[in-house]
């Protein structure tokens, strides 16, 4: 029966009984690696943790505060009774850079900057969406260190972002903060490690101190 | 509807007859057409912009774009970036400073409210104040010295100025005239009294276009000296007011609502009585007791029966046979030295004259009213007539205009703008280009109050000082600079500003003394002394012409609520605030009362023509219950010609009916249909409650707004809520318990005029945006707060009751279980949170809110606005954009901030530290918010007592605000005059 049609009729070689396992695959594969690409590539963890930029001076944290023992807040003086850690003006730096250093080429923004009242322009490298409001010093007196969210920065030559500072992340938080609470006196104090469970010893803080972070829409969003 | 069917509480005409018809419109969330695009954005226009928005998203890539942190280089001392500082200052208005303490974020002053220091009024401020932030951020502003136009510099000023000053000085300045908005700053008399040394023969004239001349030379009629009267509200038990409005239009207005409301606490079994007689329907009108709408020209011939009767003569007049009359004379003569009568300032002369003898013959003066120096220039017609005579003359060489703008609110008989083309040098200082300066040679900026150093004196004389927030945005200069810069000086603000304190209050350590006044914003304890009561002249009541005949229609004019004489036509919060009474926006009209519309034969928004002694408007009607018959009431500061974007072409002239010889109101006014129509963008009928919904449930429903009288609160204290019937409240679901905070508020009926301040206040804290009047006329206004008027009664002579409603943030809230995406929900504290950037605009929420307090962003208003007005937003609240429902937050934003600073200090939560906009502004103080959980707190006494009552509470929403009905005092023997408490059944 078959040699009856046979001749003129084309006749798919072989080999094309594979397309359809194959195809059936590559959609498969292909439906798991786009939602493996936007679930990961598109996570805050991916696009915005290890970013660093280069910044218009080279200032080195790993020196200023390991080496020279210079605390976080005498920089960031405002992060203890305000929403923003601000940077320090640029009056700050010369303090000390008026006679340590001040011909060095590097320091040229700095001392520029200190002539001519002009700010340097910093690059943000932790930047939160602008309908988020963060506040810096509700965090610091709850006994929420510097190192929970920004890593240990003591120890970076250039900033970057550690901590993905997604909704999901905050909130992680926000529902069981006990093993990131600690003694406030502690909370710039980067190396710090609790002496027992960080756990335990967060929860007796917690009462203590009374606190009880909120999940509530309005804590972030107004 | 006949009066047994009528509703107690009606929120305009239109409802009162439309009865189903507008029951159907309630159904609806929006009015038809509400979802179609404006004309102004067409719809090429709109895909445009649209397009754009794609590629631009398309074009930022998986980070947003890079920020920069620029810290200062050099940081003030205890500046702190992102945190808010408050400085005390003042803004002066008519010459009368209103203390102000200004709300600055990184040096940008983002928001205004009164100076709690100023213990009168503790912390409020009227609509014009909260929106005068507005005014500094207006990017059309003057921006620099133009000469005849043509963009110029201070240089080029200063080059002509010295040269041309130089030879007036050499005459002793004979040709010079200054013409001068009322200005009763202290450093301004200084440095005027230094400016008139110089030039000896130069003429000072004052023009204020809503001056309050006539009640200061009313006083020097009666008492030969120029007073300014000062009610003491507080030791009042009849309050009689004439025609005028002092809840609102008054200098003194804050403090006089708070100490008016302060009489009127039902719990306190004090409660003074309010007898209004007013051609139109204000604000205080609203508040009365006792209301007799009456033509402006009638005041006269009442007062002087009033006169006559009080007195112990026998009154001839037709008034004394009135019913309301007697009852009046009766409650005054029975409350001597506890009874004041006041006059508004449209009122003439002889009336302000006659009231001075009635407080007298009642014993006021020294008890509910003193009198003290009124050191303000007369600044009234009179005052511009002598100056337009001498330009007539040809003596007038040079003249220099500080503020004002004479060109468009000038009497119209005199002629002024034509006049001030014919001057060979003329010098305007403002802070707008405006009509008066486009006929100016020179027109030169001035400074805002916010960047500028000064000072001015309250109505009761309180010295305040005026320091920058921040530097100039542009080149302007104060009125005491120039002056100081023509003398050849140039001194600073400051140094004025310091010479002028120091000379008044002369102190061995003055620096101290200084920095203690700027911080205050005030010298303390330095009120101008009260003279004992004067003598009164002799045969005053014989003396003063008769009152004019009752005679046709008469023309009202009126000051504006929102823009006052005009001058903030170009602030767009004011435009688009409702006025308080007849609810419109962004318009002005001829009002008129039911009977008086049908004898014309017009309709809403239909024109009408008025001619008043050969001079003619054209403009729309608006029908409001409760006007007298055959007056027509218009409000002044409209139709702008050059006035910015905002307020040029908004609403009618109505200055061009008004004439030297009639300021406040005119006779012989025609009037007649003209054909044609006008769209008036009303909010009146916008965002009802369906509170009726079935005739079955009407009967059972308690009314939203509720009052009785004093005698029913005393036989039932409970009035408001006792003849509430519905079923047992119980919930469908196990509730919430809120341990923590609970936060609500309180809103005083009684206490509350629907003023509007409030409203502005929300505008400026939580960036409100500003729709147009298109908009609004679709109903899309974004207001949060929107003030409920209704009136009650007969539509002739009806009352009024007004009605703040924002989110109630209710417990079991019918919003939050329809949203699709949980973009609205309940936080732990009770708070109805909206989170904006989770809202994808299906609008079932607003559809499914009885109060109809969301407001749904239908394009994105926010994008038109530029870079300079951008300054004023307030960086702790999300600017919305387009497709995301809005509403009362409870400012949490404040909650917030007040709640970590506590923390961070380590006290637990007082109670007062949260005080959202609304409630810090009001000048009745009638909104309170606070803890509910907390017993000793203020909302929850308020929440407890006896006249409380909840919106809609048959639906057991559990709302967290709650009203307290209003108690009005009506005199006994009127009763029956008196407001039906909303009970049906």
């Amino acid at each position: 029966m078959a040699n009856d049609r046979s001749g003129s009729e084309f006749q798919f070689p072989k080999w094309t009984n594979a397309i359809r396992p194959l195809a059936t695959a590559a959609l498969l594969g292909g439906a798991v690696y786009t939602v493996v690409l936007i679930a990961y590539g598109l996570s805050p963890q991916t696009t915005n943790v290890g970013y660093a930029p280069e910044q218009p001076v080279p200032y080195s944290h790993a020196v200023h505060v390991s080496e020279l023992g210079i605390e976080c807040v005498y920089c960031h003086n405002t992060v203890e009774v305000a929403a923003q850690a601000s940077l320090p003006p640029t009056q700050t730096c010369m303090n000390c850079h008026n006679s340590v250093f001040p011909e060095k080429e590097n320091l040229a923004p700095v001392l520029a900057s200190y002539e001519s009242g002009l700010p340097i322009e910093w690059l943000r490298v932790h930047d939160l969406p602008d309908f988020v409001f963060f506040n810096h010093s509700a965090h610091l007196s709850a006994g929420v260190s510097c190192v929970s969210c920004h890593g240990r920065v003591d120890q970076m030559d250039i900033v970057a972002q550690v901590e993905p500072l997604s909704m999901k992340w905050c909130l992680d938080c926000h529902r069981d903060p006990d093993p990131h609470l600690r003694p406030r006196d502690k909370v710039s104090d980067l190396a710090w490690t609790p002496e027992g469970d960080a756990r335990e010893m967060g929860a007796t803080l917690r009462a203590q101190n009374d606190i009880q972070p909120s999940t509530s829409c309005s804590i972030c969003h107004r | 509807m006949n009066e047994s069917k009528r509703p107690p509480h009606w929120r305009s005409l239109r409802a009162l007859e439309a009865g189903d018809a507008m029951r159907e419109e309630t159904r609806a969330e929006f009015p038809e057409g509400a979802d179609q695009a404006p004309t102004a954005l067409s719809r090429r226009r709109f895909l445009q912009l649209m397009g754009a928005s794609v590629a631009l998203a398309g074009m930022s890539g998986c980070r947003w774009p890079r920020e920069t942190i620029v810290p200062y280089a050099h940081r003030a001392p205890g500046q702190i970036p992102g945190e808010t500082t408050s400085f005390a200052t003042a803004m002066e208005l008519g010459g009368i400073a209103q203390g102000v303490l200004a709300t600055s974020y990184d040096g940008r002053p983002i928001k205004v409210d009164g100076n709690p220091g100023l213990n009168s009024t503790g912390g409020a401020a009227g609509p014009m104040l909260q929106a005068s932030v507005l005014e500094l951020y207006d990017p059309h502003r003057s921006k620099s010295v133009t000469k005849a136009g043509e963009q110029s510099s201070w240089q080029a000023f200063d080059a002509f100025a010295s040269e041309h000053f130089a030879a007036l000085k050499a005459k002793g300045g004979e040709g010079l005239s200054i013409l001068s908005e009322s200005i009763g700053s202290p450093s301004m008399a200084l440095e005027r009294e230094a400016f008139l040394a110089e030039f000896p023969a130069a003429r000072w004239y004052s023009y204020e276009a809503l001056s309050r001349e006539n009640i200061s030379a009313g006083l020097e009629v009666a008492y030969g000296t120029r007073l300014r009267p000062r009610l003491d509200l507080d030791k009042c038990q009849v309050i009689v007011s004439l025609d005028d409005d002092f809840l609102s239009d008054h200098p003194d207005a804050l403090s006089l609502n708070r100490a008016f409301a302060r009489g009127r606490r039902a719990e306190s079994g004090h409660m003074n009585r309010l007898y209004m007689l007013e051609p139109g329907f204000s604000i205080t009108g609203g508040m009365a007791d006792q209301r007799l709408p009456i033509k402006a020209s009638q005041v006269h011939a009442f007062l002087l029966d009033l006169v006559d009767a009080v007195s112990g003569g026998a009154a001839h007049g037709d008034w004394a046979h009135h019913p309301f009359f007697e009852a009046l004379r009766r409650d005054l003569l029975a409350h001597r030295g506890k009874a004041v009568v006041t006059a508004g300032p449209r009122q003439s002369i002889e009336v302000h004259a006659l009231v001075a003898l009635l407080n007298q013959e009642l014993g006021a003066p020294g008890e509910t009213i003193h009198y003290s120096e009124e050191k303000l220039d007369p600044s009234g017609a009179a005052s511009l007539k002598r100056l337009s005579a001498e330009m007539s003359r040809g003596r007038v060489k040079t003249l220099l205009m500080l503020g004002g703008n004479p060109a468009y609110d000038a009497p119209s008989d005199l002629g002024f703008s034509d006049k001030l083309k014919t001057l060979d040098s003329s010098i305007h200082l403002s802070l707008h280009a405006n009509e008066t300066s486009v006929r100016c040679a020179w027109q030169l900026p001035r400074s805002h109050y916010l960047e500028s150093w000064g000072d001015a004196l309250t109505w009761d004389d309180t010295y305040c000082t005026t320091q920058p927030l921040i530097e100039a945005l542009y080149e302007g200069k104060t009125a005491q600079e120039l002056l100081s810069m023509l003398r050849g000086e140039n001194a600073t603000g400051y140094d004025i500003a310091r010479a002028a304190l120091a000379e008044r209050f002369p102190s061995a350590d003055f620096e101290k003394f200084w920095r203690k006044t700027l911080h205050a914003g005030l010298v303390e304890g330095h009120r101008s002394n009260l003279p004992a009561p004067p003598h009164l002249a002799v045969g005053l009541r014989h003396r003063l012409a008769p009152s004019a005949k009752d005679e046709g229609y008469e023309l009202v004019f009126a000051g504006d609520p929102k823009v006052h004489d005009g001058r903030f036509a170009g602030n767009s919060w004011l435009q688009e605030l409702p006025d308080p009474v007849s609810k419109l926006t962004w318009d002005n009209t001829a009002q008129m009362n039911p009977a008086t519309a049908e004898k014309l034969d017009v309709k809403d928004g239909e024109l009408v023509k008025l001619a008043v002694q050969g001079q003619e408007l054209t403009l729309p009607a608006l029908i409001l219950p409760g006007l007298a018959a055959d007056t027509v009431i218009v409000n002044l500061g409209y139709g702008r010609k050059v006035a910015g974007p905002v307020g040029e072409d908004v609403g009618f002239d109505t200055y061009v009916l008004r004439a030297s010889g009639h300021m406040g109101f005119a006779q012989e006014l025609s009037v007649s249909k003209a054909g044609g129509k006008h769209v008036l963008a009303m909010t009146q009928d916008h965002w009802l409650i369906d509170a009726v919904g079935f005739n079955e449930r009407a009967r059972r429903v308690p009314t939203l707004t509720r009052e009785g009288n004093l005698a029913e609160y005393e036989k039932d204290p409970h009035f408001a809520t006792s003849h509430e019937h519905h079923p047992p409240l119980i919930s469908l679901w196990d509730e919430h318990v809120y341990e923590g905070h609970r936060w609500g508020m309180a809103i005083d009926l009684n206490s509350c005029t629907g003023c509007s301040a409030c409203s502005v206040a929300c505008q400026a804290e939580n960036n409100i945006s500003v729709v147009g009047k298109e908009e609004v006329a679709r109903g899309r206004e974004m207001s949060w707060i929107r003030l409920d008027r209704y009136f009650s009664g007969d539509p002739e002579d009806p009352g009024m009751i007004q009605q703040p409603v924002a989110c109630s943030h209710c417990e079991l809230a019918p919003c939050e279980g329809v949203c699709p995406v949980g973009a609205t929900a309940h936080s732990d504290e009770g708070l109805n949170d909206m989170a904006y950037n989770r809202c994808i605009g299906t609008r079932y929420c607003a559809n499914n809110c009885p109060f109809k307090v969301r407001r749904f962003n239908w394009f994105d208003y926010n994008k038109e606005v530029g870079e300079t007005e951008s300054l004023v937003f307030n960086p702790d609240v999300t600017v919305r954009g387009r497709g995301v429902m809005e509403k009362c937050s409870y400012c949490v934003q404040r909650i917030e901030g007040a709640k970590i600073t506590a923390k961070n200090e380590g006290r637990p939560l007082a109670d007062g530290d949260v005080t959202p906009a609304c409630a810090q502004t009001c000048p009745a103080d009638a909104i309170v918010f606070g803890d509910l959980n907390d017993k000793e707190s203020r909302v929850w006494k308020m929440h407890e007592n006896a006249r409380s009552y909840s919106l809609l509470g048959e639906l057991n929403l559990k709302s967290r605000t709650a009203y307290m009905a209003r108690v009005k005092n009506p005199n006994p023997e009127r009763v029956e005059d008196s407001v039906e408490h909303g009970h049906h059944g």
